[in-house]
């Protein structure tokens, strides 16, 4: 085919000026690769945040007792969030499902005859099981019953479960925090893993939120309050429906720092995105830049190329070769370059990813759609800046060039 | 068979009208050996690139076997050269970097009937010539005579109506130039059409018939009855070091 004839014209010509082909194609790579990398880095946070988004429960906001930005650990110095708070939240913001205060003590020495554990005590409403979506494997869940008569029940997580029981029925028994005994009457089902403040999630015992305040933690207000939207697209105004009305509650004029703070998929998806989002803009300028300037570059080393090769030209018009023929065999060298460059660049780009997904915290996704993209993006950057070039060698008189 | 009928160019420099050609006829036959001769300025490369339609005349009519290229557009010019015109030029005009037989299958690049033993055909055209040990040379390996004998082989791999043959001897020694014009005699025996354009008397002699141009107009139209013999001429020039070896 005669098309093909050409094809091959053009990419004898790259093979045989192996220098100029190189700087043709270094700001593609440059440009491809960083294009590579954005792309792995950022499919591999956004895993990520779904991941954190997932395990926080899309639906959920949590009202946490203690302003500034960072998670937490949770501040239990601040004694302002109240059942009372909670109450005002289900009564005054529509489009809730759920919203359930909860009690918090850190580090509570746990015994069980003469075994001790350290622990964290959750203070709750029988409707937490739903709100956390964790339920009991053994034994029965926190009931309204238990938080009507402030009963000394409790049911205890996996790990409370191993580390005082071992391999003994723990249903019925009784374990102590300080001098109050409390009965175990159901066991969480097994979570894992690692929360958003570290730490083994299995590592807690929950309490009827009553019991938790008056005979355990003695005090009169709770840690946090979670609220399960009934949709997610209200969330956002919800978030600010909850902070406005605690706000008021409790005297903050805007001159003041909030005693709270409301965490949502939003926050956790941005905390989770955090340096890498920093990256990806740095990257993305790079990208951008690298493909603008290594297109230039391309399209004055044709420009160059059409000058210098104008002998050359004129001897294919004269053997032949119509304007359309030499039209292509310039625009497919400039293809060429660009293609190849990008093969090269996504090779580049895949490596650099792997080993920043190696060496570094971010995480990186190698797949295909970065290359789909590269491949557009290099075929419009060698028609863009090939173009010029090509029409100016078609246009070469041929008398003119073979002078 | 060519025909011109009151060839006339006229370039435009600025505001000055200049008429290079002014009025051009005449026919070539086939199988013909012209030299087309002329001082520098008489238009004789203007004319040149009429007949090598690369150039379309101002007025008048050229009709190479029977098409008048004034009719054609640029695409159909370039078709035209492409079957019916092998160039050699002066300044051989050979792709560097590239073989003896690469440069000479270029022409078939741009034709739509691609013929199935092209390298074949390459290399017979590079026998004809007396480069079969020199197919898979790059010019810079080749002497400038061997140079020119690559880009006559480019000319005849179309198998062409013409061999248009511009100062084919002008950069070359006597002894290469004396080759080349013994290979266009050879193939004019062979009954190819070879116009060659030059200022020189002697090497237009070494055709059958020479047309003399003076400014823009046919001034002489003239066979010669014994037109010099290359190959004799050659033998009378000194044996080249290799041969004396």
């Amino acid at each position: 085919m005669r098309f093909l004839r050409i094809a091959g014209e053009g990419v004898n010509s790259l093979t045989t000026n192996k220098l100029r082909t190189f700087f043709m194609m270094a700001g593609t790579i440059v440009g491809i690769a960083a294009l590579t990398v954005i792309m792995a880095i950022g499919k591999g946070t956004e895993q990520k945040v779904m991941k954190r988004v997932e395990n926080f429960g899309p639906r959920s906001m949590m009202l946490i007792a203690g302003g500034g930005r960072a998670l937490p650990p949770p501040d239990t110095s601040i004694t302002t969030l109240t059942l009372a708070d909670a109450q005002a939240i289900r009564d005054q913001v529509p489009g809730l499902e759920i919203v359930t205060p909860q009690a918090w003590a850190f580090d509570v020495n746990l015994k069980y005859e003469a075994k001790q554990t350290q622990t964290v005590v959750w203070g709750v409403e029988p409707d937490w099981h739903e709100a956390w979506k964790w339920y009991v494997s053994k034994g029965e869940e926190i009931t309204d019953e238990d938080v009507a008569t402030m009963s000394r029940t409790c049911v205890i997580g996996s790990s409370v479960k191993r580390d005082l029981f071992g391999d003994k029925d723990p249903i019925g028994e009784s374990i102590y925090i300080n001098k109050v005994s409390l009965t175990v009457k159901g066991i969480l089902e097994h979570r894992g893993g690692a929360g958003g403040a570290g730490g083994d999630f299995d590592n807690r015992i929950i309490v009827p939120i009553t019991t938790a305040m008056r005979r355990v933690m003695n005090v009169d207000h709770v840690g946090a309050i979670r609220i399960i939207t009934e949709d997610t697209s209200l969330m956002k105004q919800q978030t600010e429906q909850i902070e406005t009305l605690i706000r008021e509650r409790h005297h903050i004029t805007p001159a003041l720092e909030d005693d709270f703070r409301v965490i949502s998929p939003l926050i956790i998806a941005d905390m989770a995105r955090g340096a890498s989002r920093t990256l990806s803009f740095l990257l993305m300028a790079l990208a951008a830049l690298s493909l603008l300037v290594g297109g230039v570059v391309l399209m004055n080393i044709l420009l160059i190329s059409v000058a210098e090769r104008t002998k050359e030209i004129g001897l294919r018009r004269a053997v032949g070769a119509t304007r359309g023929d030499i039209f292509s065999q310039f625009l497919i060298e400039s293809l060429s370059v660009t293609i190849l460059g990008t093969l090269l660049g996504s090779v580049l780009g895949g490596a650099i990813s792997l080993a920043i997904g190696k060496l570094t915290p971010m995480p990186a996704i190698i797949s295909w759609e970065p290359f789909a993209l590269a491949i557009v993006f290099a075929l419009l950057v060698g028609t863009f800046f090939g173009v010029q070039p090509a029409r100016r060698a078609a246009k070469l008189h041929p008398v003119e060039a073979l002078r | 068979m060519i025909q011109l009928e009151s060839i006339e160019k006229t370039y435009l420099t600025g505001d000055v009208l200049t008429r290079v050609l002014k009025g051009i006829s005449f026919e070539i036959n086939p199988g013909e050996y012209v030299a087309i001769m002329g001082a520098s300025g008489t238009g004789k490369s203007t004319l040149m690139n009429i007949l090598g339609c690369l150039d379309k005349p101002t007025e008048g009519h050229y009709h190479l076997d029977g098409v008048d290229m004034v009719n054609l557009d640029d695409d159909g010019l370039s078709d035209l050269r492409n079957h019916k015109i092998g160039f050699v030029f002066q300044q051989f005009h050979l792709l560097q970097r590239t073989t003896s037989l690469k440069n000479v299958l270029l022409p078939l690049i741009y034709t739509d009937d691609y013929p199935e033993n092209a390298e074949e055909l390459g290399e017979n055209a590079l026998d004809m010539v007396g480069l079969s040990d020199r197919v898979d040379f790059r010019p810079n390996q080749l002497s400038g005579g061997q140079q020119q004998r690559v880009a006559i082989a480019r000319a005849l791999i179309t198998n062409p109506t013409i061999i248009l043959a511009d100062e084919p001897t002008g950069n070359l020694d006597s002894r290469s130039g004396a080759e080349v014009m013994a290979i266009f005699q050879r193939l004019h025996r062979d009954g190819r059409t070879i116009i060659m354009v030059t200022h020189d008397r002697d090497t237009a002699e070494h055709a059958d018939r020479v047309i003399v141009l003076d400014d823009g107009q046919v001034a002489k139209d003239e066979i010669i009855s014994q037109p010099r013999d290359a190959e004799a001429e050659l033998a009378a020039l000194a044996p080249t070091e290799e041969e004396a070896l």
